[in-house]
């Protein structure tokens, strides 16, 4: 898809952060419109992780702005919390709620929140674990479930939100090898569908197929961005070109 | 005196036995109704102390829990329930065993407070962060996420809790409350027959605690068996 004249959703203005005297990200600046997918690639402790969670305040920016679908998310007036309704989430630990089924796992934010009554939540969690492929889990607890089926329940509880992005910070890093496919294959069936997303991975193949774009990222800044085959074919960037000459 | 006689004279005669079943029956409200309180009042602090360390609101609040939490658990029981009877409630007599159910909550909270933060803690702060990334506030993320799990993990902890508090009620004899304890010891000193009352005042606190143990310990294995993580 040519996202060139999709709308902007994401905004980053010369968006800094430390933690104390340790600056992370030094002055990031790019668009993410709307069904892009941006993969997120860079050696580790470089700050893509800071950089995913700025995108909805887990970390609070110290400079720059990031505008969300035109709003200063990064203004103190700004309800916060309204903003990360519309930005699913994904962590590489899951963070399933253990006390919950995974039926309520999906249900809890779109019911708790007032978004949807409990029989709609109901009706879209059956729909969301059907799409995720394990309908048959609705009333097992995340305890039982394998790596890949967890990180699937992940994805399906963040789109029950109906977000405008999903961001996945290394969804596939704690999985055993021979789950990490079947999460791809639900991300990829995702992008797709027109999901914009932004995505922190490991997973060069990946990078490589489903991004529209693919973003390099060291010492906290942006070395280098393009479309995925021109990003891997004729890489500028000569710290990309030693990354890239390590992980491929 | 025979056996029987012992027991007759101890239990029968004048409807003795009255005084354990008076006294049982207060040992058990006032435990009961402390118990309540103390989770209320521990939960409270808790809450306050935890956001306190993750957010840095509630300043003042905080350091009225820690003087609460240094307080209390820095004197003895009995010797907050004498003050709380002879001096909080010198003018106005809200009655003994109000007096011994608020002494007993307001002691248990400090050490509810600990367990349930202790709780609090140890749930991983990705739960949290997955919540606010639903877009839950503070508060939410913890009413719907973090304390039903911290109160499963310290479950066991709070029962064990209410066991440390049942015996501790024994005192309540020193503000003039007629426990299990005094009941007891009242018999004692009309028949002069030590044995008999002590024993069987033992024996009661015995199985309630064994019987709350044992339920404790079930407690604890369906906790287990139901998520296993
Ligand atoms: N909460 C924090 N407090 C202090 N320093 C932090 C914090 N979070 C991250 N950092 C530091 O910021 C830097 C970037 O961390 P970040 O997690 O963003 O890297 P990353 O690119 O995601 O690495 P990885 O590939 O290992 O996940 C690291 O030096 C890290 O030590
Ligand atoms: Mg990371």
């Amino acid at each position: 898809m040519s996202a060139v004249n999709e709308p902007v959703l994401i905004d980053v203005q010369g968006l800094k952060k430390s933690f104390g005297s340790n600056m992370v990200l030094n002055g990031i600046s790019t668009q993410i419109r709307k069904g892009e997918v941006v993969a997120i690639i860079g050696p580790s402790g470089c700050g893509k992780s800071t950089f995913l969670r700025s995108l909805n305040l887990l970390e609070i920016p110290t400079g720059g702005r990031i505008l969300f679908e035109g709003t200063d998310i990064t203004d103190k007036s700004v309800n916060v919390d309204r903003m990360r309704q519309k930005i699913g989430m994904v962590f590489q630990q899951f963070n399933l709620f253990p006390h919950l089924t995974i039926k309520k796992n999906i249900m809890l934010a779109p019911v708790k929140l007032g978004i949807m009554t409990r029989e709609q939540a109901s009706l879209r969690a059956d729909e969301l674990l059907k799409r995720v492929g394990l309908p048959e889990k609705a009333e097992e607890y995340p305890a039982m479930l394998s790596g890949g089926q967890k990180q699937r329940i992940a994805i399906a509880r963040a789109l029950a939100m109906n977000p405008d992005v999903m961001l996945f910070d290394e969804p596939t890093s704690a999985l055993d090898p021979e789950m990490v496919g079947e999460v791809l294959e639900l991300m990829k069936e995702l992008a797709e569908d027109g999901m914009t997303m932004v995505v922190v991975t490991h997973e060069m193949g990946f990078a490589r197929e489903v991004a529209t774009r693919v973003m390099f990222i060291d010492d906290g800044e942006i070395k280098e961005e393009n479309k995925p085959e021109i990003f891997f074919a004729q890489p500028s960037n000569q710290r990309l070109k030693d990354f890239l000459s390590k992980v491929l | 005196m025979t056996f029987a006689e012992q027991f007759s004279q101890n239990f029968l005669e004048d409807s003795r036995w009255q005084f354990i079943a008076t006294g049982l029956r207060n040992t058990l409200i006032i435990s009961l109704f402390a118990v309540l309180i103390g989770i209320f009042l521990g939960f409270l602090v808790a809450i306050i102390r935890s956001t306190h360390d993750k957010t840095g609101k509630f300043k003042f609040l905080n350091l009225i829990c820690k003087i609460y939490l240094t307080v209390i658990r820095g004197t003895p029981v009995m010797v907050q329930l004498l003050i709380m009877y002879y001096v909080v409630f010198v003018t106005v007599d809200p009655g003994k065993m109000i007096v011994a159910i608020l002494a007993f909550g307001i002691n248990s909270g400090a050490y509810v407070a600990e367990i349930v933060r202790s709780g609090i803690m140890s749930i991983d702060q990705g739960q949290f962060e997955a919540g606010r990334s639903l877009g839950f506030n503070y508060a939410q993320t913890m009413i719907y996420i973090i304390i039903p799990q911290a109160f499963k993990n310290v479950l066991p902890a709070l029962a064990n809790e209410f066991i440390v508090l049942l015996k501790e009620t024994s005192i309540s004899g020193y503000i003039g409350l007629m426990d299990l304890t005094r009941g007891g010891d009242i018999i004692r000193s009309q028949t002069y027959a030590a044995l008999f009352p002590l024993l069987a005042v033992a024996v009661i606190y015995l199985v309630i605690v064994v019987f709350l143990t044992y339920l404790v310990g079930k407690l604890e294995r369906r906790l287990r068996n139901n998520e296993r993580s």
